[in-house]
Parts: structure tokens; sequence; C-alpha cells
């Protein structure tokens, strides 16, 4: 049984009011795309006056509804169930639609995590709507509340502007990464409405076997990041990365190619297909500098890279550009920094 | 009862090749080559794995130009029994609920189905959102990010990547499976395979055919459109040359702005 149907606009969107918040959540508490997304929602709602609405579903969530308060959410609207321990797309497509069509929001912000992509189009069509997907900025042209979602395309090539006029809410789903996370105020006001539901049967069909829980390396939180890329030439080459990385007390990242050759977890691969950085201090060896490397980590503050090309792409992005090979390159760099962290007096001209 | 599979794959330009005319901030397709959107390659491996173990038939089904019919052409050649090309201009500049509305539409033709497999997004436009898209207007369950799948009497037993855990999860059919990229190695296509659907032909379907609307699909049927384009802003770096020699001046700079700290903080 299909329910085919276009996508028929609303009749008087003025009605649809206010910035609604899809909060996901980890282990009690907000993960930090959802942070985001309260941050983001914040600015836009204080534009037009109007309120910020964050919405979850989980079996305890009392703690998310006061987190999320203290990061600018103004009316807490969750769904309480045992059942909601665990994500299932229908579900929560069905709960989070039931709160769209009784609050109507204007505005739809959802963090493009997995879960989040899982549900935004299932909400989307439910209630006849579009998506801007995948947008990295985000902002709202007051008099008509129009929200102007921007996405890169082509690999990133170009950034599009997507608009979308005569629905509502305007969805979105966000890059993870792409916006700070808002400040704290510890005691700001939330209206929190919780509502104990009962999961219907049928969709425990949609069975959870099991859940290993893993630890992931998040580098959006890291703020030095040492990334080896082919120019290593073999697995063995991480091993000097990760010195590097240990000086500096930062992380490890890395290039797809090698990744995907196994050298390295994925979840080191920064890009367009791993994870978007804004670290203080970024350094890629052995990197070359392909666009889909680059967009993950061009954000990041400072930029070192080590090359032994000296035409290698990477260097139009790097404010340091260490044209050597980095075997010989990073020893240097390891060594100096050590003699200066110290803090003996060493900092100042030395060598 | 033969499993019914249906496999959505989508050609798109291959990323290396890709270039932007810098006048227009068009996409120059002619000078990139078509291929198979990679996670649609694994997607497909899965039917095809699952074909050689519970024996089903796989259809693919694809939306795009004429000239993706090569990349049907090449799903068959693998060992896909049907290939189903939804193509007409009315579909153009369609957005994710359009898409995924005609695709939709286009399952919903074909009849009986179990099991729907998908890359999770392509490279060209990378939403993720057309899949969900398509079982929500089956109105039919999903399992989004799959490593891997296989059937389990007449449940899909699959196994799901999350940024902090691995799922298990057990869903009934029908379902919709979107795919990871490198969740498995596609086969090769054999010559005999690919001379042999070229000789049975691709379907080609309009939206005749789907029997949609020309205002439900396509530009028209789209909530969302493109108000503008712009080429990235790029930070300007300064690109300072360091040879190795220089490493202990660059480093004493780092230290001096701040962005390395001594162990005491200074």
């Amino acid at each position: 049984m299909s329910k085919l149907i276009n996508c028929v606009p609303p009749e008087n969107i003025e009605e649809y009011k206010n910035v609604m918040v899809y909060v996901e959540h980890r282990n009690g508490s907000i993960v930090r795309g959802s942070l985001e997304m309260i941050g983001r929602a914040r600015v836009i709602a204080d534009k037009v006056n109007e309120k910020v609405i964050c919405v979850s579903l989980g079996d305890n969530l009392s703690p998310i509804a006061e987190e999320a308060g203290t990061y600018g959410c103004d009316i807490f609207l969750g769904a309480e169930s045992p059942e909601h321990r665990y994500f299932r797309s229908i579900p929560y497509a069905h709960k989070i639609t039931d709160f769209i069509e009784k609050y109507k929001p204007n505005i739809l912000l959802i963090s493009g995590t997995r879960e989040g992509r899982d549900l935004v189009s299932r909400i989307a069509v439910r209630v006849r709507t579009g998506v801007a997907a995948d947008c990295v900025e985000l902002d709202v042209e007051p008099k008509q509340r129009l929200l102007i979602s921007w996405r890169p395309a082509f690999g990133d090539k170009t950034i599009n502007q997507i608009l979308c006029r005569k629905h509502r809410p305007q969805t979105v789903s966000s890059r993870p990464g792409s916006y700070p996370v808002p400040e704290k105020i510890p005691g700001r006001k939330c209206e929190v409405r919780i509502e104990k539901v009962k999961l219907d049967e049928k969709y425990l069909k949609h069975r959870i076997v099991s859940r290993k829980p893993k630890e992931k390396l998040d580098l959006t939180k890291s703020d030095i990041i040492v990334s080896g890329g082919l120019g290593l030439g073999k697995p063995d080459g991480f091993k000097l990365i990760r010195e590097l990385a240990d000086v500096l007390g930062g992380d490890v990242g890395a290039s797809r190619p090698v990744v995907d050759l196994g050298w390295i977890p994925y979840d080191h691969q920064v890009g367009q297909t791993g994870q978007t950085v804004r670290a203080k201090l970024y350094v890629a060896a052995g990197i070359s500098g392909k666009i889909q490397h680059v967009v993950g980590m061009k954000a990041s503050e400072t930029i070192i890279s080590i090359n032994n090309d000296p035409d290698a792409g990477i260097a139009k992005y790097s404010d340091y550009f260490i044209n050597a090979d980095l075997y010989k390159a990073i020893p240097i760099m390891i060594d100096e920094i050590k003699k200066r962290k110290k803090g003996s007096g060493g900092a100042k001209k030395s060598s | 009862m033969t499993l019914k599979i249906i496999v959505m794959m989508k050609q798109v330009p291959d990323a290396e090749e890709i270039f932007i005319d810098p006048v227009t901030y068009t996409l120059n397709r002619t000078a990139a080559r078509g291929v198979i959107n990679i996670p649609d390659e694994n997607a497909l491996e899965i039917a095809l794995q699952i074909k050689d173990k519970v024996g089903a038939e796989v259809t693919v089904i694809s939306m795009g130009p004429p000239q993706a019919e090569e990349a049907i052409i090449e799903c068959m050649g693998r060992g896909a029994d049907r290939g189903i090309l939804i193509t007409d201009r009315a579909f153009a500049a369609a957005d994710t609920y359009a898409t995924s509305l005609t695709l939709a539409a286009t399952i919903d033709k074909i009849g009986k189905y179990d099991i729907i497999l998908a890359g999770e997004s392509t490279t060209d436009s990378g939403t993720g959102h057309v899949g969900p898209g398509v079982a929500e207007f089956l109105d039919i369950d999903q399992v989004t990010y799959a490593e891997s799948a296989e059937v389990v009497d007449d449940k899909i037993r699959v196994k799901r990547i999350l940024e902090d855990a691995d799922e298990v999860v057990e869903v009934p059919f029908p379902v919709l499976v979107t795919v990871l990229t490198g969740a498995n190695i596609p086969r090769r296509a054999t010559l005999r395979r690919k001379i042999d659907a070229i000789k049975k032909g691709i379907e080609r379907w309009d939206h005749e055919t789907l029997g949609l609307p020309p205002d439900w699909i396509g530009i028209r049927g789209s909530p969302t459109i493109v108000g503008a384009v712009k080429v990235p802003e790029e930070k300007k770096r300064a690109s300072k040359k360091i040879s190795l020699e220089q490493i202990p001046e660059m480093i004493d700079e780092l230290f001096e702005k701040g962005i390395i700290k001594r162990e005491d903080g200074a």
C-alpha cells in the first residue's frame, strides 16, 4: 500500500511560527550536532522574535531537557517510553510529525548525523515539505521569515543557496561540525513538557538484535590534529604521525585513500566522507590536497602541510608549507617542540 | 516463491573529473565520465549475494538521462535480471521530494517486492535523503547505513554502522536498506551477461508510464529550489614555504602565537 502524493503546500503559511530542533542524545547528554542546531536556532529565533522548541524521544528525557534549556531552548517537548531507548525510523518519524502538526514550526533544524539523515526525509515526506540537505550555513530573512540555507555541491566546488518558499516547516539537515557549540547559560528558563507514550506493538517487529557501542574518535572536538596521507608510503608511517600528535597533545587524522587501504580506521578520516573538523592547529603530512580532504579541514585556524612535491595542491590551503620529506621534517618538529614544551627557557631562538 | 529485490542505482559523474565552469558556476558534465555511484555498487553486490545464496530476481532501476543505460547494462552484466531506466526531461531538477516520489512510483508500478537496496548517498549530491524518502512514500520500514545484510526466513538481518555503535537489526519484508561505501567488493561484469543484457534491452519509463502528473515531478514537483550559486570564499593563506632548516623558526613562531602551548601554560 503506497501513498504517493505530491508536495501540496499549506494554505496559510503565516500560521507557522517558531524554530524547532530535533535533539539527538546518547548516554544522557545531547550530541554535538544537536547542540550546534540549538545554537543556530537561538540566533534565528531571536532575529524574528520567535521561540526555540526542542523535540526529543527517549527513555529518560529530564536531563536532556535541562541541558537543552541551558543551551538556548525555550520549550522542550519530549515523548518518553522504554521502547524509545533506541532509535527506530518509523515510530520516531511518526512522533516528530505529531509534534510538527500540533506546534506548526516555521523552521525545523536537524543535525545531519546518521540518525538525523535517516529521520529527516521520512518526516519531510510525511508533512509534505522540502529538505535543504547537508547545509553548512543557515540564516533567516526576517521580513518573510524565509530560511536561507547554503549547501555545498559538486564535491564542495560551489555552494548552492536552497530556499523553500511555499512549504512549511522549512526543513534543514545540517552538516555536523559546521557550527560552534553555543555558550551554556546555567539556570536559563525552559518550559518542559514530557509525555509518556506507549509504542505500538507492530513497530517492535523492527528488532534490535544487538548494539555494540564503540569508542569513536570525535575529531570535531579536537584542537590539534595531525593527519597522514598516501605520502606516508606505508601503514607504519602512522607511528610517526602519532608521535607528533602526542607531543602536541593532539589527535591523529587521515585522508580517505589510507583509510580505504586499511592503514587506519575510518573514525580518523577527515574530509567529505569523513569528519569536518575545525582545529586550532592542523598538520597535513603526505596529503596531496584533493578537494575531498580539504573541505573537511579548511576551517581550521592554522594549517601546516608537509609534502615533498613543491606543486602539491595542499600548499595553497596552508599557512606553512614544509616542502621536504616528511620522514625528515617530522622528527625535527618533534625535537624542537619537545625542547620548548618543557618551558625551561628553550622557547627562544635555539639551534 | 522467489524473492524479489529492487536495486536503486544512479549514474554519477566521476568525482575526479568534475569541473565547474568559472563563469556560469554550472557543472561541466560532458567532461566527466559517467560511473555507477559507488555505494550503489555495494548495494547491488548485496542483492547478488542474496541471489546466489537463496535465489532472487534482481531488478535495477535508475533515474537519469538516456546515457545512464550503460550503467544499467553494467549492473545486468554483473548479474541483475532486469533493468528499468526512468528517463524524461520532465524529471529534471527534481529535489529529494520529487526524486523519492518518482522512484517510489516506479517501484509501485513494478509491483511485488521484498527488499529494496540502494547506496546510502550519491557522490554527486550526497544528501542520503532519497532512500528514506522512498521508504516513506511506500510506507515500508527501512534500515540505513548497512555494512552487510543477509536473508533469514522472511526477514532481513542487517549490520549497520553508526557513529558510536554497531547495530544488528532484524526487519520483516518488505524493507528498504541503504548500504555504505566499501561494504563489500563488487564483482565484475561478464561480457556474456552484458551481451545478453543488450539483447534483452532496457525498459524505458517516463512520467506517463508512471502515471505521474507533470506538476508532481521535476522542478515543478520540488518544494525546494536553488536560489543562487556561489563559489566558496577561500580564506587566503600565506603558504609560507619552509625548508628543513627553517623548521625551528616556524616552531618558535607557533609558540609565540600561542598555537602550541608550553607545559607550564606560558
